[in-house]
């Protein structure tokens, strides 16, 4: 396929898509129980343990193998990240559509809800909606969608109403095709590119959100592994257990670069005309 | 002139929105200030007691009388009474708000220091090793998470320094300028880092966009000399999208850095609205959040005026 | 209303702040939570006791070891039948104003803490008082109902303070600090910080240094941090992974004492099936505790049965399996009829105590060698009590708090009147009989023989589980010399303190 060959000739996108290559093999291996220890299992005998031969990274407080709750921490927050951006990028594109399409009061009432959304900073946003429902995972999905919608509606609403005014879509309307045919037809296909870009860019700021909803307690729940809760763990630990901090701390700082990578190479890819600008 | 009207008239209209929201969501949270006041001694609170508290915390009326008290409030300037700190929600917010506005700006003048001169440097060397190395620390820098540079930070100096940072009892800039610094630099840095990432990388594209540009380079033709040319033509213009972006980051800082704050124990906003909403301060959750949300909407619309007037060239749709 | 008038003076004293002169000797105090409110007589939170402890004084005090020690009264005693109790107050002692503190204020105080409509917290520990005598200006006799020894311990609380009788008539407990203690308090900002001077007539004696300075710092590493440079002499810690660095450090010394309060996993014997006693029995016997305490805190605690204060504690080791015994666990269970084990929930505190997450893990990944399927449910705090209180849940991981007399701290669990009953979700006709004897025994061993045997049934019943106390921890920077730390956790012990330097 050449879009994949462009985006692996693509130097940060080459390395974009290794880095989430590994994650997503961890993640997989991870979620699917082939870690090198069970995740949950508490050795007692082996509490704090620096890294070594059979702790590869060490162990928590617990005596629980940090790598491989690392490996399902990450399984866990590419999950979240996924279906919140998933969830915000179909919501946001039926709004942002719709709101393009009938303009008027229904354009105006949808923008003006976006406005307010936008409004709040977004992990504050997240902490209310997660307050409200109570912490978990499926409370962190709906949370992140919630906080990350206005974005994607705004990305597709502008170039919607651009191209609306467009000649071919007078011509399909004159032509007599269905409002629906010419909403996913043309819009939805000339909207592929400006999506793909902001969807990968999403994943990262999902990342980083679940992470942080997870450090200040409200995100997945023990003994779940996840990144931000491991490195709440590591708080009062860190001068005991430094590795406690080390690894989550890089694992997400890769996890979240991997995702910009890619996002920048999407972008040079989709228009080259940015290529020499952002790379 | 009709876009600044227009975008005049929806603000109160956001404003009220956002009014909305925060009253309906700090309301759906379960538990009240009773409960998150008294823990599970309020179990052996008399229903008396429990109706003369209720009648205390405005929670014995039902939520359109309470809104409608509120919003009266609001267009008086009162933005009510804390239940928590038994001090108007305006002057809880004046006491914390210079620390956030102190190191929203000491975070911006972090990423503006480093990212402009590290942009405009990468963007004058394109494609040579010293432009990759300045593009892969703003990478870098872009992902790495705040409280994550937060936590490595008091780290490196409690491992590397045996020391911690002045945490604790916070030195206002009024009192002790040089112990204040001391304070923020690390939060402003873990803060800021990110933020001079993201101006690294637009300026550098901005500059370079412009130096592509057909009067750039005629200037250029004409024989002035490369800074000459960056400094007078060049920057200038490249200088919009760093002012759109500083702007739409510093109306993000305005509201609080919540983990940071928690981080480095700063009683900042953030840390004030997340305490108010785990002890149901409805009031102060209110406040804050309207507060934080009037601060960003004024900000982006001064940066939205600002670059209609930098940039005569951007001809605004509907919004 | 007292919460209201409260809270209205914060903001009046907030307002009448006054520095403290040059070259004055202020010992600089950091902990993490303020006081939810200044009425002595209402406020249940700790944050608040311990801050009121230092301003207001009630007849008796408890000392380090819970021994009942003079306060506003000099001397005490019970009739021979101890039907009634009669103090001797110490006639040098006055209120912040100069005024003395007469029987009449004593009589004010404690017909306040009885009105129903004053929503006293410690109320039902007084109830048993049936009439207040004042024969002169220095003595006090309370009439009860009956015999009642606890009530004595009962009255060394903060909780049973006495105030100004003219306070009380003109409504302003709690809004105008106005108690007979060491300290009186010149300016407050809620959830930042408060100035104390010291009360220069103060009937207990002379104070070597001239106020406190209280920071109220919500993260525990952040006192660390200001302990370290110096900007606090004193602290409070709650967290042990953050107590057990402070002597690591140059320069600074940590204090612990066994709390009373006691950390437990509550079964809902309510529930299938831990209505049944066997499996109950068995989750007890399947239960490392130690090795909880190892992990969770650190090993900084000690195991304990249900009785807690000092004067009755006994050796945990003779209690109903006590030592782990995975096998009987599972006997246990198999005679219960679920040889597989069942599933059920436990929930737990976000953050409160902070160990919580963690004892509900340990306890998790214990239960299930014995087939225990447990998922953990992590609540925010106001959720969790409305659980709790409503006494909905299979297990709950809790702190609860503990008093100096077995009577007092357990009559509302383990009593069929018990005010949360529901909440304990178990009771029987021993442990109910046993608790009434208690209440009525004058001699000291035979009540200490009551509450043993008290304790033995609870634990073989095991509708809770009890693990350990925690240690409370104080820290203080060199040269602050004297203070005491006790099981309650009470800063009274400030007033013993000096300071080189």
């Amino acid at each position: 396929m050449s879009f994949l060959g462009a985006l692996l000739r693509h130097g940060s996108g080459r390395i974009g898509a290794c880095v989430i290559a590994v994650f997503a093999v961890a993640a997989i291996l991870g979620l699917t129980g082939l870690t090198p220890h069970d995740p949950l299992a508490q050795d007692r005998l082996a509490r704090l343990q620096a890294p070594g031969a059979t702790y590869w990274m060490g162990t928590d407080l617990f005596g629980r193998d940090i790598l491989s709750r690392l490996m399902v921490g990450i399984g866990q927050s590419f999950a979240v990240a996924l279906l919140s951006v998933g969830l915000a990028t179909v919501v946001g594109t039926v709004l942002g559509l719709t709101a393009a399409w009938f303009e008027k009061l229904w354009d105006g009432a949808v923008m003006r809800a976006m406005d307010v959304l936008l409004s709040f900073p977004a992990i504050l946003l997240a902490l209310l909606i997660v307050a409200i429902h109570g912490p978990g995972i499926d409370t962190s999905i709906v949370a992140i969608a919630i906080v990350y919608t206005p974005i994607f509606t705004r990305v597709v609403r502008g170039p919607a109403l651009s191209l609306k005014t467009r000649s071919f879509v007078d011509a399909a309307r004159t032509f007599g095709s269905s409002r629906r045919y010419i909403l996913t037809r043309h819009l939805l296909t000339n909207l592929v590119a400006p999506l793909t870009v902001q969807i990968t860019l999403a994943l990262a700021w999902a990342l980083l959100t679940e992470a942080a909803l997870s450090f200040l307690g409200l995100g997945t729940q023990p003994p779940s592994p996840s990144l931000g809760l491991m490195l709440s763990d590591s708080r009062n630990l860190m001068e005991t257990a430094p590795w406690m901090l080390i690894f989550p701390a890089v694992v997400i700082m890769l996890a979240v670069l991997g995702f910009n990578l890619l996002g920048d190479a999407l972008r040079d890819v989709f228009d080259p005309r940015t290529r020499r600008a952002l790379g | 002139m009709n876009y600044v009207l227009r975008r005049l008239l929806m603000f109160p209209l956001v404003m009220l929105g956002v009014s909305v929201f925060v009253f309906v969501a700090i309301r759906l949270v379960p538990g009240d200030a009773i409960t998150a006041m008294l823990g599970t001694e309020s179990g052996l609170l008399t229903p008396a007691q429990r109706e003369s508290l209720a009648a205390y915390f405005g929670l014995d009326q039902n939520w359109v009388v309470q809104y409608g008290r509120w919003l009266i409030g609001l267009l008086q300037g009162d933005l009510g009474l804390s239940v928590t700190y038994g001090q108007p929600v305006s002057q809880i917010i004046m006491e914390r708000f210079p620390l956030t506005l102190e190191l929203a700006l000491l975070s911006m003048l972090i990423a503006l220091l480093i990212g402009l001169p590290a942009g405009v440097f990468a963007a004058t060397r394109v494609e040579r090793p010293s432009d990759l190395v300045v593009r892969i620390f703003a990478m870098i820098g872009q992902s790495t998470p705040n409280f994550v540079l937060a936590l490595l930070a008091i780290y490196v100096l409690s491992v590397g320094f045996g020391t911690l940072p002045t945490m604790g009892r916070f030195v206002p800039l009024t009192e002790d300028p040089l112990g204040n610094l001391a304070q923020l630099i690390l939060p402003a840095l873990a803060l800021g880092t990110a933020f001079a990432a993201a101006v690294t990388r637009i300026s550098r594209a901005a500059m370079l966009d412009i130096l592509g540009e057909d009067y750039v380079r005629t200037a250029r033709s004409k024989g002035f000399s490369q800074s000459y040319v960056i400094w007078r033509h060049a920057l200038p213009n490249a200088l919009i999208p760093v002012v759109t972006l500083s702007g739409v980051e510093f109306g993000y800082l305005l509201g609080g850095a919540v983990i940071v704050e928690q981080i480095f124990a700063l009683p900042g906003l953030g840390r004030v609205v997340l305490d108010a909403i785990l002890q149901r301060d409805y009031a102060l959750v209110q406040g804050v959040v309207l507060f934080i949300a009037f601060n960003f909407l004024v900000v982006n619309l001064i940066v939205d005026l600002a670059y209609a007037a930098l940039d005569p060239r951007i001809r605004y749709g509907e919004s | 209303m007292t919460i209201a008038r409260t809270l209205v003076s914060a903001v009046a004293i907030g307002a009448a702040g006054i520095a403290a002169p040059l070259g004055a000797q202020t010992l600089n105090v950091a902990w993490s939570q303020d006081a939810t409110g200044l009425d002595p007589h209402t406020q249940t939170a700790f944050a608040s006791i311990r801050l009121l402890e230092l301003l207001y004084e009630p007849l008796v005090r408890l000392g380090p070891n819970l021994e009942i020690q003079p306060a506003i009264a000099e001397s005490w005693e019970f009739s021979d039948d101890a039907t009634t109790l009669t103090f001797r107050l110490d006639p040098e002692a006055t209120f912040h104003d100069g005024s003395p503190v007469t029987a009449a204020d004593v009589k004010a105080s404690f017909e306040r803490i009885l009105d129903e409509a004053t929503g006293a917290s410690a109320r039902a520990n007084y109830t048993s008082i049936t009439g207040i005598e004042t024969p002169d200006e220095h003595t006090v006799v309370f009439q009860l109902d009956g015999p009642n020894v606890p009530i004595l311990n009962g009255m060394g609380s903060i909780n049973a303070a006495i105030v100004p009788a003219s306070a009380i008539e003109a409504g302003t407990v709690g809004t105008e600090i106005m108690g007979s203690g060491p300290f009186t308090l010149e300016q407050r900002t809620p959830n930042a910080n408060a100035s104390l001077s010291v009360y220069e007539d103060w009937h207990g004696g002379g104070i070597a240094y001239d106020g406190i300075e209280v920071s109220i710092l919500p993260d525990e590493t952040a006192i660390l941090a200001s302990l370290r440079a110096g900007q606090a002499d004193f602290a409070l810690l709650n967290d042990p992974l953050v107590a057990t660095l402070v002597p690591r450090a140059d320069g600074l010394e940590l204090n612990t004492a066994p709390t009373l309060s006691y950390h437990v996993l509550q079964l809902n014997a309510s529930r299938a099936p831990m209505g049944e006693l066997k499996v109950r029995q068995a989750i007890s016997c399947a239960l490392d505790r130690q090795d909880i305490l190892d992990a969770a805190l650190l090993g900084e605690g000690e195991v304990t049965g249900p009785l807690t204060s000092p004067a009755y504690r006994n050796d945990p080791s003779t209690l109903f399996c006590y030592e782990q015994d995975q096998d009987r666990a599972r006997q246990l269970l198999t005679e219960a009829g679920y040889a597989d084990g069942f599933s059920a929930t436990i929930m737990a505190a976000n953050g409160e105590p902070p160990t919580a997450a963690a004892e509900a893990q340990l306890i998790q990944s214990q239960l299930a060698e014995i087939g225990i399927d447990l998922s953990i449910e992590m609540q925010e705090m106001n959720v969790y009590v409305d659980s709790w209180l409503a006494g909905d849940f299979d297990m709950a991981v809790a702190l609860n708090g503990g008093r100096a007399d077995p009577y007092t701290m357990y009559n509302r669990y383990w009593t069929k009147d018990g005010n949360l009953q529901n909440v304990a979700n178990y009771i029987d006709d021993t442990l109910d009989s046993l608790m009434q004897e208690g209440r009525v025994e004058t001699d000291e061993a035979a009540r200490k023989e009551i509450f043993a045997e008290f304790e033995r049934h609870l634990a073989e019943m095991a509708p809770w589980v009890w693990l350990y106390t925690g240690y409370t921890y104080t820290a203080q920077r060199d040269g602050v010399e004297g203070f005491e730390a006790t099981p309650t956790g009470s800063l009274f012990g400030l007033v013993d303190v000096t300071l080189s330097e």
